[in-house]
């Protein structure tokens, strides 16, 4: 049996589909978008530029639908749609990314109890009306205690004794307290977002204002109560301990010389990580005289203020 | 600045709702604004864009003061105002004639701006033509290496996209994609060839004029799409001018603070859906915890307690057990006398034995 024909016929019909270009195109299904990063020939745009504008832009589209027919597909009443993938590129969004609801108490509870969290429906089946009615709200069925005909009297009841004012009140308290306990969430939910960040910024603020006074508030007014300003807390490092300890700090000193001036990151992971060997970039300070690690590694510099210590 | 506004009523309620931030976004609506003096040319071709951007668009059709590159106050009060995150901001000047703003907002305060000038442009109803229905998702098509490249291309590409197609969708109806637009750029002049990698991206209104000039035109087309059956599976597509047409140039620009681009970037944690959306059937026993990673349960079966391995001892060895079983039933007599272990007399034996 003779292919070939088959082949070729379907070689012709691929090729009015298909697509050949130096480098291939970008394609970012996800918003439909396609990317022909080979350069522009100068020669046909300059020719024609509709033309050369519209023949680039076709090839384009045409690797684009290709990849478009290609994914998968799911049916819908109006025809079938092709499931797009996430898009590759990156947009900047439009607002910040909203922050995960903290949760109600009922909720953490629900959590630690392993409760289903199961959904309530709004309406109720009413036997005696032989229909659905509201849960609460117009007509709602928790009303139907305030609204009987005949209601039940406890033999003990108060001669004044209302049964449909008394499910009334039972009823409007309960409302207060949900709402009051609808309150209590959102108080939690706001402190917990940025309390602890916020009163500690009002200290600092504080404490910067009370001694920004031409006197660093000496001789201001204090108010009653008023306690007195802390200061950083200095600690210092006994003054003799054990060969095998300073010998450990002064290595720890040496290690850190050859390193080159300290980033914000490295200081963190450093202090991280062995905190207790001591405050090296004091040390390094001190030693080199407010100059850096750079200056005491070049060293023999310093030579003539070796005096003035 | 806007005063916060409680919602006295389930309307206003769900209105303020609407404009919470999102973690799948709506597309940006665009604000058309006209300068002080906006020209002929630019507001129609405002008409034009905002054809193409319907019915994410809004228009205000009286004369603004504003200046965006000098000061972007009221721009920030009106995307409060009317919940924009974008904005096309259109001035003729002396100096920049036919002057067309795009400015990008984050969270109500400007992202990045871009500003282009328009040298030519063609209206939709100067081609006799079919055109797209509006409201239908445009194909975007970007030709040039310089939008992989160069800092102010790449940044148009991603505004051009954030006006026309920003909405991220899961899926589309194939025969509902009517229209494309097309972006390409003049061609590459020998200067930005060798040198981009060098080129910085310089902020706003710094850049040199002839590094401005230097840069080659925008051309913005958009055609209908005609698919045609081509024997094969994906067919063959073939398109028609639709208008408009803008040929464009690229002025003034600044770019976004990194900061406020970094929290603008941010993705939201994978969907537990998207990483169990197998090939369309339901996988049983996998969930996806917070991190993202794929947890599975999996049976094991009931384990048969019987060839469990305890703990190793010389006396349990099973070698001996055998050894010794002969030797068992001949001390069976002697220490049944001592006490009843009739039945599970031999085990205890074994270990007195050893």
């Amino acid at each position: 049996m003779d292919v070939s024909d088959i082949l070729a016929a379907h070689e012709a019909k691929q090729k009015a589909v298909l697509v050949e270009k130096d480098i291939p195109l970008e394609v970012d299904s996800g918003f439909l978008t396609v990317t022909d990063l080979n350069t522009i020939d100068a020669e046909s745009y300059e020719a024609d530029l509709e033309e050369h504008l519209i023949s680039t832009a076709r090839d384009g589209v045409q690797t684009l639908i290709a990849s478009l027919f290609s994914l998968p597909t799911t049916s819908s009443p109006d025809g079938p749609l092709a499931q797009l993938p996430p898009p590759t590129t990156q947009l900047p969004r439009a607002k910040p990314l909203p922050k995960p609801k903290p949760p109600t108490k009922w909720e953490q509870f629900a959590k630690a109890k392993g409760i289903q969290n199961k959904r309530r429906d709004k309406k109720v089946w009413d036997e005696e009306k032989q229909e659905w009615v509201n849960r609460w709200g117009w007509k709602g069925a928790n009303k139907d205690k305030e609204v009987q005909w005949l209601t039940e009297v406890p033999a003990n009841a108060d001669v004044d004794y209302d049964p449909a004012k008394a499910a009334r009140d039972e009823r409007k308290a309960r409302v207060v307290k949900n709402e009051k306990q609808h309150r209590a969430n959102l108080a939690r939910a706001e402190a917990s977002s940025s309390s602890s960040d916020r009163k500690r910024d009002i200290d600092r603020t504080l404490a910067v204002t009370r001694t920004s006074t031409a006197s660093l508030g000496k001789f201001d007014r204090k108010l009653e109560g008023e306690k007195p300003l802390k200061g950083v807390k200095r600690k210092f490092e006994p003054t003799e301990i054990s060969a095998s300890q300073e010998k450990s700090q002064n290595l720890a000193i040496l290690s850190k010389l050859g390193k080159g001036p300290m980033t914000k990151k490295s200081e963190k992971s450093s202090q991280s990580s062995g905190g207790e060997v001591l405050n090296v970039r004091k040390a390094i300070r001190t030693v080199s005289k407010g100059k850096g690690s750079a200056a005491l590694a070049r060293g023999g510099s310093t030579k003539g203020k070796k005096g003035k210590r | 600045m806007l005063r916060i506004v409680k919602p006295k009523n389930a309307r206003s309620k769900r209105a303020l709702q609407a404009r919470e931030a999102k973690e799948v976004e709506d597309p940006r609506v665009a604000i058309f604004v006209r300068g002080t003096h906006a020209g002929e040319k630019v507001t129609a071709v405002m008409k034009e864009l905002m054809a193409l951007k319907r019915p994410n668009a809004v228009s205000f059709s009286k004369k603004n003061l504003v200046r965006p590159f000098e000061d972007a106050s009221s721009l920030e009060f009106w995307a409060k105002k009317n919940d924009a995150g974008m904005f096309v901001v259109g001035q003729t000047t002396k100096k920049r004639p036919d002057g067309l703003t795009f400015v990008r907002m984050f969270d109500y305060r400007v992202l990045d701006m871009c500003e282009v000038g328009v040298e030519g442009w063609k209206s939709m109803a100067d081609f006799k033509t079919p055109k797209a229905t509006p409201g239908h998702k445009p194909l975007l098509h970007f030709a040039s290496e310089l939008f992989d490249t160069h800092p102010r291309f790449i940044q148009l590409k991603s505004i051009l996209m954030d006006f026309f197609n920003g909405e991220v969708i899961d899926a589309i109806h194939l025969a509902g994609l009517e229209h494309v637009i097309s972006v390409s750029l003049g061609p590459t002049p020998a200067s930005l060839n060798a040198t981009t990698s060098t080129l910085q991206a310089s902020s706003s209104t710094a850049a040199p004029a002839e590094d401005l000039a230097s840069l080659p035109a925008v051309h913005i087309r958009s055609y209908t799409i005609r698919l045609l059956a081509s024997g094969a599976r994906v067919p063959r597509v073939e398109l028609t001018p639709m208008g408009p047409s803008l040929d464009l140039r690229l002025r003034r620009h600044t770019t976004a603070d990194p900061e406020m681009m970094k929290q603008a970037l941010r993705r939201p944690k994978l969907r537990k859906q998207e990483v169990e959306k197998g090939l369309g059937k339901k996988r049983k026993n996998m969930e996806v915890d917070e991190m993202g990673d794929l947890r599975g349960r999996i049976h094991v079966g009931k384990q048969d307690l019987g060839k469990l391995q305890t703990r190793k001892m010389k006396g349990l060895k099973p070698g001996r057990d055998e050894e010794m079983a002969d030797e068992d039933e001949e001390d069976g007599d002697a220490f049944g006398a001592e006490g009843d272990e009739e039945e599970d007399g031999g085990r205890r034996k074994k270990r007195r034995t050893a």
